[in-house]
């Protein structure tokens, strides 16, 4: 059995839980593999902190597809345990540390999103050096970009930082699903034109 | 592809939600009514129903205006001979515990399921309760699926138990399985043209008053014992038995442990076990968490030593099976909260800790490296807690309350003025920079609680708060409570139109729906306001802030019952129905749009907009001399015109724009960020 854990995370509205939803149709095309993983949706749209897990299985046979011990999975990611960490907000990716491990790639949007408690003073928005440092000190594989600034200069809204993220991960990770299946996905859906874009946008980044 | 969730059939698979997987269990077992109060993380239940009705034969789908009245409405559709599915949130069983205390006696005709969407680490609820506890008093027996498929699987054999026993039955889904989302293989629907109601007397079962309760009490702990009969041999319950050779993996010689575990903390103790290592032990998985079966835990702990139970909230598992393990003498060491945390999500890092300290098996090196690497800069990261949305008419309701109040911007706990909170979005204002309210618990204890202070401390004055679909939930009694005793006390029922924290469902009040069909049944909230009998009724418009703060201060020298209805469509519902009107308008007449800027240069930083009204809207951006500054994010904004009206200093301009020469050329910040492009937009204050 092969796991492949994607942990996604960012600030409701930016599209976390769709970008899941795409990955996870990905998974519907072999018999041997299995997905799922749970969302936070708590905050969507008000600003809060939401997440969203994509948690790959590949079974090598049919018997340990049906061994009990085996065909039954968490919905979340355990500590250490994801093999790629998308985050749409700076801050977000240090708060979701906790889910990668040497050999695990980090993506992120260099985007600030302030929240209230910086507003108050209460607490400063770490420089983006200072992220960083912190997350290198982890792993060597990280990738940023202002995913917001790539939105609205082709689309003139953020509304595709979540597709152009999704191209990343196609580009600078060894995710185990082709891009031709997320294309063919992308197709399908609404915006379709657009969506292609930006992933292709991510992918050539 | 696209409507799947109605047309799928055995062999087809999906990406499907955990609480649309209920709903699909149901639709397969030929549920014909389904209702709920919208609660998070239960809502997807019955809104997914409720949205493909139209490509449903014979469904109905009713948004209650609370649990009480929806979990009595499945009962009226089952005795009609209807399956039906009843969907709340945790708490809301609170409300529905009457009917369902009364549902043992009377017995379902159809089956009757309950799904519970519960909040453990309560990100979405004002507390944590284990709603399994109930029916240790209202014997409604309970099903706890592990995962997508089975959320959809045990919803359909619910619906054969609950006839098969006359009980109704609970299926208790944690927000983990309620959001969780993968794969669904679907089963086939049962044919829908045999749905048709037909209610029948039965006096024997539906009257309980003086023996005939005492009858039918005696009868449901009959049904009860049969039902155990059933768990024991049931396959919802699954031991798997250590593999041959297994002993190895045991504690010293001949030294044997088991563990026992429910729903998705299953799920989370069988990747806890193979991320240790350890995945050659005992293991009984309950799918039926209530009853349980004498026999069946007796035949699983009959060769144990010890035995762990993995659970979350107080041990409802460990509470029953040590009750069995003393009636049937049991000598091993049986193991729950003493390992467990009572309280707080059980997550599946808390499992893996849990079962590592247990087993003395520890995990892999690089989970305890991943959980210091987030300890050692867990406090460099700024808390992010949520707050209204942009151009949320909460925000402006909130932002006068506390100017009105002289309360902004600070946590004092000394304050003359007592503001009490209800659930709802509004909620919200709680948390910083408003601390705005003085209590939060259940639906409507804003004005209930609200009502015993202004009796028992006069010194102070007292605003509560509530929202529509809050109020029409169980606020009306309260109201009338507050009438009839003349409390002096100020209500403000802050009318969004909406139940939107939840996903936007009608309220009694909807007058126009999101299409923009206008109901003739809407309820007039003012009128009935008046014939309460109350006199003192003003309406304002939360966005007009200044008005509203002197609205409140004039309020609060009253003497009595004041209500204020702060009305204001819900700024998303408002959008929605805009995006359509806005595209087709600049189409039409290519008429100008008003933006809102803030000028650097004149702003002093005072504020106001920035942290006391804090609208997200407002950022904040450094320039290349590394002075921060603060601007309107247009693309953010939605032109809702609260922070213009609050700037003491009129920083913040109203900009007039040609819209339609936008859609097809620069986005929106580069056409104000650009100089040469300033002298297009014409600037009218």
């Amino acid at each position: 059995m092969q796991q492949f854990n994607i942990a996604i995370t960012g600030l409701g509205g930016q599209g976390i839980i769709t970008a899941g939803t795409i990955l996870k149709n990905a998974a519907l095309n072999s018999d041997l593999q299995d997905v799922s993983g749970s969302e936070r949706r708590g905050g969507a749209q008000r600003e809060g902190y939401v997440e969203a897990f994509v948690k790959y299985i590949f079974y090598d046979s049919v018997s340990e597809m049906q061994n009990q011990r085996k065909n039954m999975h968490s919905p979340m990611i355990a500590s250490g345990d994801a093999d790629v960490l998308i985050s749409l907000e700076p801050i977000e990716t240090l708060r979701a540390i906790s889910y990668v491990n040497k050999n695990s790639v980090i993506i992120f949007n260099t985007n600030p999103h302030v929240p209230i408690s910086v507003r108050m003073g209460k607490s400063k928005y770490p420089e983006l050096d200072d992220i960083l440092n912190s997350l290198y000190n982890i792993t060597d594989k990280v990738f940023y970009y202002d995913f917001n600034k790539l939105s609205i200069e082709n689309f003139g809204s953020i509304i595709s930082v979540n597709v152009i993220s999704l191209g990343v991960v196609f580009a600078k990770t060894n995710i185990p699903i082709s891009k031709n299946v997320i294309e063919n996905i992308l197709l399908k859906g609404s915006k379709a034109q657009d969506n292609l874009r930006a992933f292709n946008i991510g992918l050539n980044l | 592809m696209a409507n799947l969730f109605v047309e799928g059939k055995y062999g087809d698979k999906g990406i499907i939600l955990g609480n649309e997987a209920i709903a699909r269990g149901a639709l397969e077992a030929g549920v014909g009514y389904a209702s709920m109060y919208p609660g998070t993380p239960a809502s997807e239940i019955i809104i997914t129903l409720d949205k493909n009705k139209k490509y449903i034969k014979n469904i109905y789908t009713e948004f209650s205006l609370n649990e009480h009245i929806s979990l009595h409405g499945a009962i009226g559709a089952s005795w009609s001979g209807i399956r039906s599915l009843c969907a709340m949130k945790n708490v809301g069983l609170n409300v529905a515990s009457e009917p369902a205390h009364f549902l043992a006696y009377t017995g379902v005709k159809a089956g009757l399921v309950l799904a519970i969407g519960s909040d453990p680490g309560a990100p979405s609820s004002s507390n944590e309760q284990d709603d399994r506890w109930y029916s240790l008093h209202t014997y409604m027996p309970i099903l706890e699926p592990s995962n997508i498929q089975e959320a959809k699987d045990f919803t359909k054999k619910a619906f054969e138990i609950s006839e098969q026993f006359s009980f109704g039955i609970i299926l208790m889904a944690p927000s983990r399985l309620c959001h969780n989302a993968g794969i669904l293989h679907f089963g086939d629907c049962l044919d829908r043209d045999l749905i048709s109601g037909n209610f029948k007397r039965d006096p024997e079962n539906y009257l309980n008053l003086f023996n005939l309760a005492v009858k039918n009490h005696k009868k449901y702990l009959e049904r009860n014992e049969l039902l155990k009969k059933y768990a024991n041999t049931s396959e919802l319950n699954i031991i798997i038995d250590a593999e041959t050779g297994s002993r190895n993996h045991y504690r010293g010689n001949n030294h044997r442990i088991g563990f026992i575990s429910s729903g998705v903390i299953y799920a989370h103790l069988i990747e806890a076990l193979n991320f240790i290592n350890a995945d050659n032990y005992k293991i009984l998985k309950l799918g039926i968490t209530f009853p349980l079966s004498e026999e069946l835990i007796k035949r699983f702990l009959n060769d144990l030593d010890e035995v762990v139970i993995v659970e979350e909230a107080e041990g409802f598992l460990e509470f029953q099976i040590k009750k069995i393990a003393f009636e049937i003498g049991y000598r091993g060491k049986i193991h729950g909260k003493n390992i467990f945390n009572a309280y707080g999500e059980l997550t599946v890092d808390d499992v893996i800790k849990g079962a590592a300290n247990f087993l003395k098996k520890p995990p892999p090196e690089y989970f305890d490296t991943a959980v210091k690497n987030l300890e050692m800069i867990s406090d460099k990261i700024p808390q992010r807690m949520g707050t209204f949305c942009v151009g949320c008419p909460h925000r402006g309701s909130i932002y006068s309350i506390l100017k009105a109040s002289g309360y902004s911007n600070t946590d004092s706990k000394d304050r003359d003025v007592i503001i009490a909170g209800d659930i709802g979005c509004y909620t919200l204002g709680l948390l910083p920079p408003y601390n705005a309210m003085d209590w939060l618990t259940c639906m409507n204890s804003g004005l209930s609680i609200g009502q015993a202070i202004s009796i028992a401390d006069k010194s102070k004055k007292i605003i509560a708060l509530v929202g529509d679909s809050t109020f029409y939930h169980s606020g009306i009694p309260v109201l009338m409570n507050a009438v009839q005793n003349n409390s002096n006390i100020l209500y403000i029922i802050l009318d969004n139109s909406w139940t939107a924290m939840t996903g936007h469902q009608k309220t009694p009040s909807t007058k126009i729906d999101i299409d923009g069909i206008s109901n003739p049944n809407a309820i007039n909230l003012k009128d009935l306001l008046k014939s309460l009998g109350i006199s003192y009724i003003k309406t304002i418009d939360p966005n007009n802030v200044k008005r509203f703060s002197v609205l409140i201060k004039e309020a609060l020298k009253e003497k009595g019952l004041k209500v204020i209805i702060a009305k204001r469509e819900c700024i998303l519902q408002e959008e929605r129905r805009n995006k359509i009107n806005k595209i087709k308008n600049v189409k039409l007449n290519n008429k100008p749009e008003i933006i809102y800027e803030l000028q650097k240069e004149r702003c002093v930083k005072c504020n106001e907009c920035f942290v006391e009204l804090a609208c997200p809207a407002i950022q904040l951006k450094k320039e290349d001399d590394n002075k921060e500054f603060y601007f309107i994010d247009t693309i953010a904004c939605v032109k809702c015109g609260v922070c213009y009206e609050v700037c003491p200093n009129g920083a913040i301009r109203k900009v007039e724009f040609n819209l339609h020469s936008l859609i097809n050329s620069e986005p929106q910040v580069n056409l104000l960020n650009n100089k040469e492009n300033k002298t297009e937009l014409k600037i009218i204050t």
